[in-house]
């Protein structure tokens, strides 16, 4: 399976994974920028070739003490770079629905193995929708829970402000089940130490809204399939759904870049060919040299690029302009969510503008396209919001996907919503194996 | 001449600012850990303790304090900052707009911030085959950094100034004499226009060498007509000169951005309810306001606490003149050897002895005489009564035979007799008071000479 389709990084060996495999509850994967001691953890990318963490990150560690098996690590874009799963240094995962289409980033490698692997739950990362859109993709369901929700440790940052581990499954009781389990403080991060208590109940829901901007630009047959959604919604739910104006929504994007690149370019600063991954044996050169040579050599392209950007806008004189301006967008979004709250149990939009492409047509696309794209998994993303995106159609065959959006720590509400949707619709899964 | 001073300072905590490492390690690379390496999935949690005791700082400096604070990332790379980023405190200190006064003089501190140590570079072997290696013990030890006006006027002030500071500040932070940390210090210095940074100077004695060798330097530069060029130096110990520092980075643009993982932290309310306890130095101040003292004379009461605290309570019943005489003629001679055995008991007893002298209730002279007693753990016995005058005599009367000179010479001159007292003295080592056994020596010196 994983030689079709690359969806794992590293992998344990059938042979091996039937013979532990009694002895677990469940068995799940990670993404590959979670630590983990029993496998290398390389966030997909060459600079970390054979680093083997000395600890397990929290949320791995909490599912294994659960009783779940670890059985590999999850392909991903370099670092978390990527909209497409395309920017990995091992391998590209191919859709399971139609392996000449991606699989989304960049958690593709875990959305793939949620479709194509019976009773698997994956952990993902996403810092600007790196788990709703390959859920999207990938027809799943993919979680983000509230920033903080999940502790970080253990994770490879690519925007500590904007990082959130969550989870790929195939069903609302997978997380019903899972969920709990990987929230709760943390004393290795201090972000995750002020949240309240999570508490399963049924929140009502009766009323959800669609911002309107969220409709431009999308292609018709997503239109189309949300529509229909939305009938269910409304006829056999009997959720009021309505159209509102949010405004500030065009300004996430270019907010989320700006902030995510900047932290980035700080984060991978530490790559430097000294420590761990790839050591660099050019010893006797001068260390600006040194750390500018093994750099150029063994990050990607996409890396480069997010690591100019954000020195860039880090800069004396840009700083103002750009990053402490990002910052500001981040609050005015914040408070629009927060005023639509008072209002709606829930924030729908589409999930991706489109189906999952074709690697032919991905390749005709310019990075300023390739980051449009993620338009409308942004705005949550950057304000740490919880959100889930789950299968609502398949037009020709390929899974189309909407997201909802709920207040901080209502991360039962989007649990609720699921199981409410689960009962009106059913979802597809390819041919996989158990 | 201007100064201004970046003092980077440990502070006592047992373990790192973002880690539980210990701060204190017997081998190379022995207390590191994935934070404080900076491994991948690795973050930072804040040491409360080290947060504490900076802030303690801040407010002792008499600065502002902000309601909320935050910390930075400071992008730079070199092999001995382990993350190539430092965390470290830029927009946001834990204090702005201070001062300290030294000598009556006040120096105004810009700001009081926290920040982590990056690691050590060890350069070792031939100079043709030299390797460097880093040790990261010190990395992430907590480090405050405090930052004064171009308030100081000479490099001599600049020493005295810190070394006053530290000692203030250690004993705030409680770090004993033996306990002796490293102080860091960058400087800026201009004698005329021009301002130059002399970088990462270690101790107080090279600090006053670097600041006398630039003040050299840049004034040989305008006397000569030349032009003082704002630059970078670093100070080389061996040498005892400054040269201009060849990494460019430390000129460079940093890319502060906001440290995401530690958050904001709310310190309004921690900051209004931490309770200073009183320094030496502040001590001396209030004593010296309060009791209209010389400042000088102020310091010296204020040194120790019981001491302080003797004075103040003497001084709400008598009259002032009359304790700071009993004070400096008596007590403060005999304090060291007191302090050695001091405990709740010995400071009662010892204040009721004060009060006797004072109150009239003790006779001057034998009070006094009880008193210096009582503080050097010598047993006092009242004069006259309590020993065998006979038996002095008879050992006088030996010594002289011994040493039939001494007479002689007492004729001429006589402080000869002071070298019979003083055998006499370790005869009795403090038993009997030097003053009697000196009037007896005389007496009986006397008595022989006339014969």
């Amino acid at each position: 399976m994983n030689e079709k389709f690359h969806i794992f990084s590293e992998l344990i060996s059938e042979e091996q994974l039937q013979k532990i495999k009694k002895g677990f509850k469940f068995h799940f994967s990670a993404k590959d920028n979670l630590c983990t001691i029993d496998f290398q953890t390389r966030a997909g990318s060459k600079i970390l070739d054979g680093y083997r963490p000395p600890f397990d990150a929290t949320p791995v560690k909490r599912l294994r003490e659960s009783g779940g098996l670890l059985i590999g690590k999850t392909n991903m874009d370099e670092f978390g770079f990527g909209s497409f799963c395309m920017n990995s240094s091992y391998g590209v995962p191919l859709n399971p629905f139609d392996p000449e289409r991606s699989c989304g980033g960049s958690s593709g490698g875990a959305a793939a193995a949620v479709s194509l692997i019976n009773e698997h739950v994956a952990l993902a990362v996403s810092t600007g929708g790196s788990i709703s859109c390959p859920a999207c993709f990938c027809g799943v369901i993919g979680i983000t829970p509230t920033y903080g929700r999940v502790s970080r440790y253990g994770l490879i940052d690519y925007a500590n402000s904007l990082d959130k581990v969550g989870l790929i499954c195939r069903s609302a009781s997978d997380l019903e089940k899972y969920l709990p389990i990987i929230m709760g403080p943390d004393s290795h991060d201090p972000t995750s130490c002020c949240q309240p208590v999570y508490k399963p109940k049924k929140p009502r829901i009766k009323r959800m809204c669609i911002p309107s901007a969220a409709l431009e630009g999308i292609d018709n047959d997503i239109e189309s399939a949300l529509e229909v959604a939305i009938e269910i919604i409304r006829e056999q739910l009997a959720i009021d759904v309505e159209e509102v104006d949010m405004p500030s929504l065009k300004f996430a994007l270019p907010a989320y870049y700006v902030l995510a690149t900047s932290e980035a370019s700080t984060n991978l600063a530490r790559y430097s060919g000294m420590r761990f991954g790839v050591i660099s044996d050019a010893t006797n050169e001068h260390f600006n040299k040194f750390f500018s040579e093994i750099r150029s050599e063994l990050f990607g392209k996409e890396a480069k690029r997010r690591i100019l950007l954000g020195t860039h806008c880090r800069r004396v004189g840009f700083r103002d302009r750009y990053y402490l301006k990002a910052l500001a967008v981040r609050q005015m979004i914040r408070k629009e969510f927060k005023k639509l709250f008072c209002e709606y149990d829930l924030v729908m939009t589409p999930t991706m503008p489109f189906k999952a492409p074709r690697f032919s047509e991905i390749e005709k696309m310019k990075p300023l396209e390739v980051y449009k794209a993620d338009f409308l998994t942004i705005p949550p993303n950057l304000v740490g919001l919880p959100h889930i995106s789950m299968p609502c159609g398949y037009p020709d065959g390929i899974p189309a996907g909407f997201q909802l959006i709920a207040p901080f720590w209502e991360e039962e509400r989007l649990i609720h919503f699921a199981k409410l949707w689960e009962e009106v619709f059913s979802y597809k899964f390819p041919e996989g194996i158990s | 001449m201007k100064i201004g001073l970046e003092i980077h300072f440990q502070l006592p905590t047992l373990t790192k600012l973002f880690c539980s490492c210990p701060t204190k390690a017997s081998e190379p690379n022995e207390s590191i850990c994935p934070t404080c390496l900076g491994f991948p999935g690795s973050r930072p949690s804040l040491n409360k303790k080290a947060f504490t005791l900076a802030l303690m700082i801040a407010k002792r400096l008499q600065c502002k304090i902000p309601d909320v604070t935050w910390f930075s990332r400071k992008t730079y790379f070199y092999p001995d900052l382990p993350k190539n980023f430092q965390i470290t405190q830029y927009e946001s200190p834990l204090g702005i707009d201070g001062q300290f006064v030294n000598n009556g003089k006040i120096i105004h501190i810009q700001r009081v911030h926290l920040e982590e140590d990056p690691g050590k570079i060890k350069r070792v072997g031939k100079p043709s085959e030299e390797i460097s290696l880093i040790d990261y013990n010190r990395s992430g030890i907590p480090l405050v950094e405090i930052v004064t006006a171009p308030d100081i006027s000479s490099p001599k002030e600049a020493r005295d100034f810190i070394a006053v500071l530290l000692d203030d500040i250690r004993s705030l932070v409680g770090i004993s004499g033996e306990d002796e940390q490293s102080v860091r210090v960058d400087a800026n210095i201009s004698v005329a226009e021009e301002r130059v940074e002399v970088k990462n100077i270690l101790g107080l004695k090279n600090l006053e060498n670097a600041l006398e060798f630039e003040y050299a330097r840049q004034s040989k530069l305008i006397k000569a007509g030349k032009k003082v060029l704002r630059e970078t130096r670093r100070y080389d110990e061996e040498r005892k000169v400054t040269l201009p520092a060849r990494e460019k980075e430390f000129e460079e643009d940093y890319g502060y951005i906001l440290e995401p993982d530690l958050g904001v932290f709310n310190i309004k309310e921690l900051a209004e309810t931490l309770v200073l306890c009183e320094t030496p130095l502040m001590r001396a101040e209030r004593i010296s306001r309060e009791f209209e003292l010389p400042f000088e004379k102020a310091k010296i009461i204020g040194k120790s606490p019981v001491l302080a605290s003797i004075f103040q309570e003497a001084v709400a019943k008598f009259s002032k003149q009359e304790v700071l005489t009993l004070l400096f003629e008596q007590i403060i001679p005999n304090w060291s050897s007191f302090e050695k055995r001091i405990t709740d008991d010995a400071v009662g007893k010892l204040g009721e002895i004060i009060e006797a002298i004072l109150s009239g209730a003790l006779p001057s002279a034998d009070g006094r005489r009880m008193l210096v007693s009582y503080l050097r753990g010598t047993e006092f016995m009242q004069g006259g009564t309590d020993f065998d005058r006979e038996k002095i005599v008879e050992q006088v009367d030996a010594i002289i035979r011994k040493r039939p000179e001494v007479l002689r010479d007492y004729a001429e001159n006589k402080r000869a007799a002071n070298f019979i007292v003083g055998q006499l003295m370790k005869i009795y080592r403090g038993k009997i008071p030097s003053e009697e056994i000196a009037k007896i020596v005389f007496e009986e010196m006397d008595k022989r000479a006339s014969q």
